[in-house]
């Protein structure tokens, strides 16, 4: 692909100067993210305070994971239902709280931390009523972890996960999947996510790849990620549908592979050449850089969504060959085969419509035994097949969703959005495995024991990124303490 | 990407400052430059970022100011702050270092770094030597932005052209040499693209080619000066800053910003056409509904407070008031002050709170257009005052849960920027401004609205007297359930023309209601003699009523009908309909006896929501019959002359988009946390002209397009060596800048070139994602939900927030650029065009003339030969090369990649 410079050097090219560009502008990437690189020409800015530099694209300290897989269910998942198993409530369902031991948690001070966004809204209520749990629950592993019944693949898994069930957040509706996600409340604004500042802080770990791709349902939220770091570090979102997974990824009329590169070729030579007449222009060094990546990713990332090289074990580890698991199957393997080509961060959405599908008001339990149906194989597949590679070590998961769910019931069979108290898994990446961290009450209303606010996950994935957040700040846009959040490093190996 | 100063340049500047530090030691002699360096380097810096901002000239806490040794040692309420000699005994060090968080200083953030507490420590241990002749920091009111521009006299020197002779004069400091001019057709590219949004056309470029008159660019400037595509393209500009957006929200619930913003779109585009003064657009934007109350087009422009809107949280909705009001208009950054006084301007909390309350009153209503009377098809959104008596609280730490009740905040604007009483005088509203429904467009429209709905219910009452007539043409039968079926079947085409004929006598009185209504609402808001009103009123009653009564006799058809066609499991229902509409009937029969006074004045305009929780009946109450003055107040400020920032703000603004880059790189902060101005001078003496010149924004832009500086090459070639060392990120504007195009230029150039471009104006949005659309790129509908994909590859504005474009380059764009469906057919259409022109050019001259046509400059010979071979290869694919298809590819392929040239998407 790379044009023959040689030939165009020969002509009427004959500065150093020009040979110092083309040798710039060549293959050689170096490993540098095209995002990194850019910051690095163009986020400074006037009157910065001296001792801040924009990222070089290198971690801060030495980093324990490489990549980031971000598994987010849309919606809110009952954490009673899932990975913080509470029998009080089916000892006292159908009381009210207030006549159980446990009155005490909807005293009004420990309810205040709601911020509430749709006031009198007919969801994000208090549940009075207690609501039984809709399934059972066992030890799992060695560990012992306790989980739900819906759960028995990831449960497999149990000995590498660090279940953390003392999350808390502040928005009682589902703007809390943009807050889970930048770490502030819609009423604040709009910030950029953790994947933009991951994108934004680390290089390339494959300079034919975007490095931050997003998957799956997200059409509640913001579409957007970079905000104030700008659209380059927004998520690509791809399909996983190898004949069509980027947006203009092809061209819209039918070329020929060798026409293609033909005129990759001009492009590439006339630009060089205008060297030429702009020696020294970063824009047009970038504008090269750009344009050879979109060229590499017309082939890499349709090539990385090809099935047909895994074996009939793997289809069925992800759950291929069943209709309810195939789609979030193919999401994962997906995730897998980017992982492995080294792709930094990985965002994956499951459930589509409404607010999300997990949002169960009424017949939760239908909903969610759907719903962990469609996403436990494919999951603990996930994490096996990352195990059996060896990639398990570099990469961290995460499995979150945006609140958990009431104790009480909404309507018959339901529960409403749920704010104080919820659970969320991380596995790999130099995280612990089979431990517990943290406790709701009895009966899973408040986190009660080591609360962590949601942006304490991002400082967790942070730090085994080898990442410092007051480092990435912009000048200009302050960021709050909260905002850092704090890493979680009882969960983290030494 | 929005910052776009190059590291290099902060380096430069540091160096710089550096220089001036060093220099200024020298001067002081005797010292030896690391006796201070300890402390300059590592001390007051730390001082300065985390405690001048309530010890310094800001502020002086405690009585205590820590921005000069001296002071440090004056002290103050509790005593010296240091001791020189003896860190353990300061008191500066007991409390950085303080354990418990409650005495720890500072009080806010995170404590200081150990490090940076030892620093300070070493510093005093050494004796606290301060340097000599040690300022304090300025009186913040001194701060330049915050004096308002005076006009500085011209630099003696040749430039025909203020600008240049400023900018000579910064050339002569520095020792920069400026390049040379760019070729012409370059320059006129640049200019078509910066004043329209669209490439020269080819006789445009050939014409400007011949024509060496001393005139010739003046004759382009004014030309596209006058061009409608100037409002277009300066419009989108103005939108960017203003944070334009059409409505967003959940499925079709409207949470952000209103529906129809289009118009506020139009009246942007229209005031830039026809050169309304910046003053005049401003004043309209925040207070044309006192100022112009009933005319309606220049109401179009409170579309920028109908675009704050949002439903759920007030204060959030006034909080992105406050803060872009002031940073688009004023330069100020006052969001910070929500929570706590400024840390680096001097405005307090209670200044925010104030000039909250300049726009506590204002809420939204949709007024009602000739268009008709359906406000979700048209209607201007725009603002009013609506809670007169609202008081405005400070929030305490800026928690709206927590607001301090005990004082109610009087509109102001900030005290530093006051130079005589803030005066506020109330505005009685001509009666058509709280009754919209007195003006005669909207009892026209109503009476057209009724008057085919009567013709559509007549239509209908004919049909159904053919179907009756049809059902009863048929013959009776000896069959029993034949006649039975031809008795259901004239029943129920008897119930629909019974039915039918009530509801065209609905709108026939409908009709009648509504010019009854309205000549009785004329009457009360004219000066009617009490009698006559009474009849008027009276008669208006009766004839709701007559209304009612026709309705109540629809709905018992309707009824009857239903429970005609019922099913045993319907029966019960229906017939119980049935009774429940002749309950009714009744009841409109008995008002009738005693009509009364009531009838329904018509709406000419619908508020919108105040918030989820606002019902239905509150959001019908009577308009106020006055406004309180408070926008026009803060507008008639914003615009005196005296005011420090406005003109500096909009011209910073408009030099930033000519040249790609701002005089005052922080456009949104000119306090004194933001940017220094690169040539105050110039941006004073271009901020006074905008002024004495009524504002004229063309004005502005004639003085800067026939500079010298906005003819330059944007190249480096040839370059003085020394500017390369000195400036290398052409701070002082030696060279033209490059800029990236912005992405609706990309595709309008594009579709311009291929001769697609449709340049109707105004009016609807084009959805989002019509990709068949050729209209320009302003049209489509932007919000937060929704864009344009195309054009979001390429830095869309941030309907949030976007004071400068950002102009990244990443591999989507080269991926639009060469797979879109546009893309690839206006490559079709301009090889096309390019080839009729010249049907059997041979590759090179084909090659030549598209170089030249998307680019504006001539290919060198190597790049011409490249073009050359590069075709020839693509012909080559072909089993013949010479053959018309293997041409046709050859170009096609060509134009292809001139449209993803670095050099197309940008302005050189």
């Amino acid at each position: 692909m790379a044009m023959n410079s040689k030939r165009i050097n020969s002509r009427d090219m004959d500065s150093a100067n020009r040979r110092a560009f083309l040798s710039n502008c060549g293959m050689g990437f170096s490993s540098l993210a095209l995002g990194a690189m850019l910051a690095r020409d163009g986020v400074g800015r006037v009157n910065d305070p001296q001792d801040w530099q924009p990222p070089n694209g290198q971690p801060h300290f030495p980093p324990k994971a490489k990549s980031v897989i971000w598994l987010f269910m849309n919606g809110g998942v009952s954490q009673a239902e899932s990975f913080d198993p509470k029998p009080e409530l089916t000892k006292y369902a159908g009381k009210s709280i207030s006549e159980t031991p446990f009155a005490d948690v909807q005293n009004p001070e420990k309810l205040k931390l709601a911020r509430v966004t749709v006031i009198n809204d007919a969801n994000g209520q208090q549940r009075n009523k207690l609501y039984p749990l809709q399934v059972g629950y066992r030890k799992y592993g060695e560990s012992g972890i306790e989980m739900s019944d819906w759960v028995p693949n990831i449960g497999s898994c149990a000995d590498d996960l660090a279940v953390i069930r003392s999350m808390w957040t502040t928005d009682d509706n589902h703007g809390a999947q943009t807050q889970f996600h930048s770490g502030r409340h819609m009423l604040d604004g709009e910030f950029p996510t953790l994947g933009a500042w991951v994108h934004y802080g680390l290089g390339s770990l494959n300079d034919n790849l975007p490095q931050f791709i997003s998957m799956g349902n997200r059409e509640y939220w913001n579409i957007k990620d970079g905000h104030y770091l700008g659209p380059a570090h927004d998520a690509v979102p791809i399909r996983v549908d190898p004949a069509n997974p980027l947006d203009f990824g092809k061209p819209a009329v039918g070329l020929s592979e060798a026409e293609q590169k033909l005129g990759f070729d001009l492009v590439n030579g006339l630009n060089r050449l205008r060297a030429d007449a702009y020696p020294n222009d970063s824009a047009l060094e970038a504008r090269i850089k750009a344009y050879e990546l979109a060229f590499r990713m017309q082939t890499s990332v349709p090539e990385s969504l090809n099935f047909q090289e895994e074996t009939a074990a793997t289809h069925e580890m992800y759950g291929l060959n069943e209709p309810e698991t195939k789609e979030f199957g193919m999401q994962m393997l997906a995730t897998r085969r980017l992982v492995e080509r080294g792709v930094r961060f990985i965002q994956v959405q499951h459930g589509a419509g409404g607010a999300g599908a997990w949002d169960a008001h009424g017949g939760l339990k239908a909903n969610h035994e759907k719903n962990f149906k469609a996403v436990d194989k494919p999951i603990a597949g996930l994490l096996k097949d990352l195990k059996q590679r060896g990639l398990l070590d570099s990469t961290l998961v995460v499995f979150a969703s945006e609140f958990g769910r009431t104790p009480g019931t909404q309507g018959s069979d339901g529960r409403d959005h749920h704010i104080f108290g919820f659970s969320v898994w991380m596995a790999g990446g130099g995280v612990k495995g089979g431990v517990v961290h943290g406790a709701t009450d009895e009966i899973g209303f408040h986190a009660v024991e080591n609360r962590h606010y949601v942006t304490d996950i991002h400082a967790t994935i942070l730090k085994q990124l080898g990442l410092d957040s007051r480092k990435l700040e912009i000048p200009g846009r302050k960021r709050l303490d909260i905002d850092h959040g704090k890493a979680i490093d009882e969960i983290l190996k030494t | 990407m929005r910052f776009l100063e190059s590291n290099r340049f902060r380096y430069a500047q540091l160096l710089e400052s550096v220089a001036v530090l060093l220099m200024g030691l020298a001067l002081h002699g005797a010292i030896l430059a690391d006796e201070h360096d300890h402390y300059l380097k590592s001390v007051r810096p730390v001082l300065q970022s985390r405690c001048f901002a309530c010890h310094g000239a800001l502020k002086q806490e405690a009585n205590l100011r820590l921005d000069t040794v001296a002071s440090m040692l004056r002290g103050g309420d509790t005593g010296q702050a240091i001791q020189s000699g003896d860190a353990s005994t300061s008191l500066m060090v007991e409390r950085i270092a303080a354990h418990e968080e409650s005495s720890r200083m500072p009080p806010e953030g995170e404590p200081l770094l150990a490090s940076q507490i030892e620093a300070i420590k070493k510093w005093l241990n050494e004796g606290a030597i301060a340097p000599p002749n040690e300022q304090p920091e300025r009186d913040p009111r001194e701060h330049w932005a915050f004096v308002a521009p005076v006009r500085p006299a011209l630099p003696v020197n040749t430039a025909a052209n203020p600008i240049d002779a400023f900018l000579s004069e910064k050339y002569a400091e520095k020792s920069l040499v400026p390049q040379q001019d760019a070729e012409p057709a370059i320059w006129l590219r640049r200019v078509s693209l910066d004043l329209v949004g669209l490439p020269p056309t080819s006789d445009e470029l050939k014409n400007f080619e011949l024509d060496h008159t001393p005139q010739a660019q003046r004759l382009v400037v004014e030309r596209l000066l006058n061009s409608p595509h100037y409002g277009e393209r300066w419009g989108r500009h103005w939108m960017d800053i203003w944070r334009y957006s059409d409505w967003w929200g959940l499925g079709e619930e409207v949470r952000n910003s209103q529906k129809h913003m289009w118009h506020y779109r139009d009246w942007v585009v229209e005031s830039l056409n026809t050169d309304q003064g910046y003053d005049q657009m401003l004043q309209d934007m925040l207070a044309a509904d006192e100022l112009h109350p009933n005319d309606l087009k220049r109401l179009r422009a409170s579309g920028f407070l109908a675009r704050q809107y949002f439903k759920f949280n007030r204060t959030s909705w006034l909080d992105e008031t406050i803060e872009h009001t002031s940073k688009a208009m004023m330069g100020l950054t006052f969001n910070c002050c929500k929570c706590h006084d400024h840390k680096y301007d001097p405005i307090s909390q209670e200044d925010y709170y104030r000039l909250r309350a300049v726009f506590e009153p204002y809420q939204i209503r949709q007024e009602m257009t000739p268009v008709g009377i359906d406000f979700q098809k048209d209607a201007i959104p725009r603002a009013f005052d609506c809670n007169l008596e609202l008081p405005t609280y400070v929030h305490t730490r800026g928690d709206d849960r927590n607001p301090n009740t005990s004082r109610s905040m009087e509109p102001a604007v900030p005290a530093i920027l006051r130079w005589e009483p803030f005066s506020i005088h109330p505005v009685s509203l001509p009666k058509e401004a709280y009754e919209p429904g007195l003006r005669d467009f909207v009892e026209e429209a109503y009476r057209r609205d009724a008057e085919s709905n009567l013709m559509v219910a007549q239509k209908k009452a004919s049909e159904a007297k053919e179907q009756l007539d049809k059902a009863q043409g048929v013959p009776a039968s000896e069959s029993e359930t034949e006649n039975a079926a031809r008795k259901t079947a004239i029943d129920v085409a008897t119930g629909e023309f019974v039915i039918a004929e009530k509801s065209s006598e609905k709108w026939r009185l409908e009709l009648e209601a509504i010019a009854k209504r309205f000549a009785a609402d004329r009457a009360k808001h004219g000066e009617t003699p009490v009698d006559a009103l009474a009849l008027l009123v009276r008669a208006a009653a009766i004839s709701d009523l007559s209304l009612a009564l026709a309705k109540a006799e629809e709905g018992v058809a309707r009824a009857e009908l239903e429970s005609l066609k019922s099913t045993p499991a319907t029966k019960e229902a229906s017939e119980k309909k049935v009774a429940d509409a002749r309950t009714a009937l009744e009841l409109a029969k008995k008002q009738m006896d005693a009509p009364g006074e009531i009838y329904v004045s018509m709406r000419g305009a619908e508020k919108s929501a105040e918030s989820n929780l606002e019902s239905e009946e509150s959001r019908k109450k009577a308009f106020p019959k006055t406004s309180t003055g408070r926008r026009t107040a803060l507008a008639r400020w914003l615009i005196d002359r005296r005011n420090p920032l406005t003109a500096r703000v909009a011209v910073n603004h408009i030099w930033s988009r000519h040249f790609g880059r701002p005089i005052v790189a922080t456009v949104f902060d000119f306090g004194r946390k933001g940017a220094a101005p690169t040539n105050q001078k110039l941006l004073d003496w271009l901020a006074v002209e905008l002024m004495e010149n009524n504002w004229s924004l063309k004005h502005i832009h004639r003085i800067i397009l026939s500079s010298d500086a906005y003819r330059r090459t944007s190249s480096n070639r040839n370059a003085d060596p020394k500017n390369l060392a000195i400036d290398p990120e052409n701070q002082f504007l030696w060279r033209m800048n490059a800029i990236r195009m912005e992405s609706q230029m990309v595709r309008d150039s594009l579709l311009a070139l291929a001769g697609e471009l449709d340049l109707k104006m105004g009016g609807p949005p084009l959805p989002a994602a019509d990709e068949k659309s050729r209209r320009r790129s302003l049209y489509f509908f932007h919000s937060h939900n929704e864009h344009n994909k195309l054009l979001s590859a390429f830095d869309d504005a941030n309907v949030l927030d976007c004071y400068r474009r950002g102009e990244s380059i990443v591999p989507q764009q080269a991926l639009a650029l060469e797979n879109s469906s546009l893309a690839m057919e206006m490559v079709e259409q301009i090889t096309k065009k390019l080839t009729g022109e010249n049907p059997m050019a041979a590759d090179v001259d084909f090659a030549r003339t598209a170089f030249v046509r998307l680019l504006a400059s001539e290919p060198s010979r190597s790049e011409l030969e490249w073009m050359e071979t590069s075709m020839q290869k693509i012909r080559s694919l072909s089993e013949n090369a010479s053959s018309e298809n293997a041409a046709k590819q050859a170009r096609l392929g060509l134009v292809r990649g001139l449209v993803n040239h670095n050099d197309f998407i940008t302005i050189r």
